[in-house]
């Protein structure tokens, strides 16, 4: 932990998407304490506002619905389901990863041809497909959908670090002991591939990410009038002309938060790549 | 020898592949809540009508038979009817989409490859460097933004502040793609930003790597000018996990376009799918999913084939590379 901030303090540009992750967490947990409006709340006097007039900093939009409140509230529906994403993606992955590179042969081709199979059709159409489908999308949906979307891609990264220590002498040795396979697999093996695993996570928390913005920008994610990044997106594209901010300003919160994760997962995988 | 085995094994794993898509693109529409019948004819549809329909469309045939049927039917170039519009074949609006589709692929193909080809090798060669930092890092970043996110910029550039290209990508009616050329300029950008990221982040590490093998520093070390011995010598094997990236993201680049047509109101086959799943048309639906899942197969097929011939290692010896 130690020599982990050690190495934090010489990166910068690992700092710098480490305390905008941290700002918007902070923002998306007290946000809407501090914030004079609703989401929902329209201001008739003062729509397409330019940001920094009337009271409201980012401007609002057609419905004179104030853009800065709503992102802050959009945050928080955008960072629960992306960082569930990449948790029980994760998790499903090493269950499933793990099973089949552990016990091999038949169980480990079968596993291998069904992810290749599933891997033919991109995590987003299939999201966004299922999610059509069921229609009037909730967190609960979301999370689960976009999970099983992208297990596939997880469970061959835990295939892989559980193949690089499955031979090792402390498996053996395990084995010997006459310990189980689910002790040896999760007790003996899962600690020496967290590395990989760690990598994953939060390689995987940044693609939640860009994957909820944009099926919600695509009409399937979280139904209005929750407060949506990707929807506001596109409900305000028609305004463009007239109010730039209504459609910037959400995009720029996508990037920002997703440019941050990546930096910081950057610094990770080096970090992890750094130790071994 | 070693290279026809492999071509034919992975041949045959692609049509098994294709086979399981259908069957499971069919299975997702079929959970489609709601009666099929009662959305074409609306809520005012008497139960009669609703049964004489049902009968006339093989919904109350097994599920194996309706999957047979439609298989059968696509098989043979019948990509069945609209269930929105109806009494339109799909056929008939399905390939003028997809066409466009292609076209804007092939100009965002056309935008990316050399940018980030050529960045990633000056990346790659100047590791480390000034000019290494600045294209890495904005290599990063453009990756890390969603084609929409990319598009907005561009839009309020391009669009809102200088005026110099449409915000909508819409062929005027009667007019064709070829006359409106200008519709392509922002959309194939917006893929150029997202894309340019992965190549030049790959073509960068690849470089490196190649620098620092031995032939290489032998042939620098020989005295040959620099520039000879990165296009002649390094350049011809650092290619190589490129080509790979990009053949490997032709699938993900249609899955891509949902949403840059989607922003510019391009009439692609991105739209087209997001407008069948609005508008809940089934057999529309199939058919935009199943040519999603079929270039992206058919891509990762060919890259797959390109890279064991450009490899020698697996070209003589058939080796797994």
């Amino acid at each position: 932990m130690k020599n982990f901030l050690l190495l934090l303090k010489q990166n910068p540009r690992a700092i710098l998407g480490l305390s905008i992750l941290l700002l918007w967490i902070l923002l998306a947990l007290l946000g809407p304490s501090l914030l004079p409006y609703s989401f929902s709340q329209m201001d008739m006097d003062n729509q397409i506002s330019r940001p920094g007039l009337n009271g409201h900093l980012l401007g609002t939009d057609a419905l004179g619905r104030d853009i800065l409140t709503r992102i802050v509230y959009g945050s928080r529906s955008i960072l629960t389901i992306a960082l569930m994403t990449s948790l029980f993606s994760s998790l499903a992955g090493i269950l499933i990863g793990f099973t089949a590179g552990y016990f091999g042969g038949f169980w480990d081709t079968l596993f291998l041809r069904i992810m290749d199979i599933v891997m033919a059709i991109p995590p987003l159409v299939l999201s966004m497909v299922v999610l059509g489908i069921l229609g009037d999308s909730t967190i609960a949906s979301l999370t689960i959908i976009v999970s099983i979307a992208y297990t596939p891609a997880t469970a061959r990264v835990a295939r892989g670090a559980l193949l690089s220590c499955k031979g090792s002498e402390y498996v053996d040795a395990a084995r010997i002991r006459g310990e189980s396979d689910f002790y040896i697999m999760f007790v003996e093996i899962l600690p020496n591939t967290l590395g990989p695993i760690i990598v994953e996570i939060t390689a995987r928390f940044a693609y939640s990410i860009m994957m909820i913005a944009s099926l919600g920008f695509l009409g399937v994610g979280l139904q209005p009038p929750t407060p949506d990044w990707g929807m506001m997106v596109i409900e305000n594209k028609s305004i463009i002309r007239e109010a730039p901010w209504a459609v910037l300003y959400p995009s720029l919160a996508i990037a920002s938060l997703v440019i941050a994760i990546s930096l910081f997962s950057d610094f990770i995988s080096k970090v992890m790549i750094h130790e071994k | 020898m070693e290279f026809f085995k492999r071509f034919s094994k992975r041949l045959g794993f692609m049509f098994v592949t294709l086979a399981v898509m259908s069957f499971i693109i069919f299975l997702l529409v079929e959970i489609m809540p709601g009666d099929v019948a009662q959305t074409v004819l609306g809520q005012s549809a008497t139960p009669e009508s609703l049964k004489a329909l049902r009968e006339a469309m093989g919904l109350n045939d097994p599920i194996m038979v309706r999957y047979f049927r439609w298989a059968g039917g696509i098989l043979k170039g019948d990509l069945g009817e609209s269930f929105y519009m109806r009494g339109v074949q799909i056929s008939s609006i399905f390939w003028r989409r997809v066409g466009h589709s292609i076209v804007l692929a092939l100009t965002a193909l056309l935008f990316y490859v050399p940018l980030s080809l050529f960045f990633g090798v000056v990346a790659g060669v100047k590791a480390g460097k000034f000019t290494d930092s600045v294209i890495s890092f904005f290599g990063l970043a453009t990756m890390a933004l969603p084609e929409f996110v990319s598009g907005v910029i561009l839009i309020t550039i391009f669009s809102v502040s200088l005026k110099i290209l449409p915000i909508t990508s819409v062929i005027p009616i009667g007019e064709n793609l070829w006359q409106n050329l200008k519709i392509l300029v922002l959309p194939a950008l917006s893929i150029t930003f997202v894309m340019f990221g992965y190549v030049s982040r790959m073509q960068r590490s690849s470089m490196i790597n190649v620098m620092n093998s031995d032939y290489v520093r032998a042939a620098i070390l020989k005295g040959m000018p620099r520039g000879y011995v990165i296009f002649r010598h390094a350049l011809k094997n650092a290619l190589l996990p490129s080509i790979t990236i990009i053949g490997m993201n032709m699938g993900w680049l249609f899955g891509g376009l949902i949403v840059v047509e989607t922003l510019f109101g391009f009439p692609g086959l991105g739209s087209l799918t997001m407008s069948a799943i609005k508008t809940r048309d089934i057999p529309l639906i199939e058919a935009c999913v199943l040519f999603i899942t079929l270039v992206f197969v058919v891509s990762t097929f060919i890259t797959d084939m390109l890279y064991a011939y450009l490899n020698p290692r697996i070209r003589f010896k058939g080796g797994e590379a």
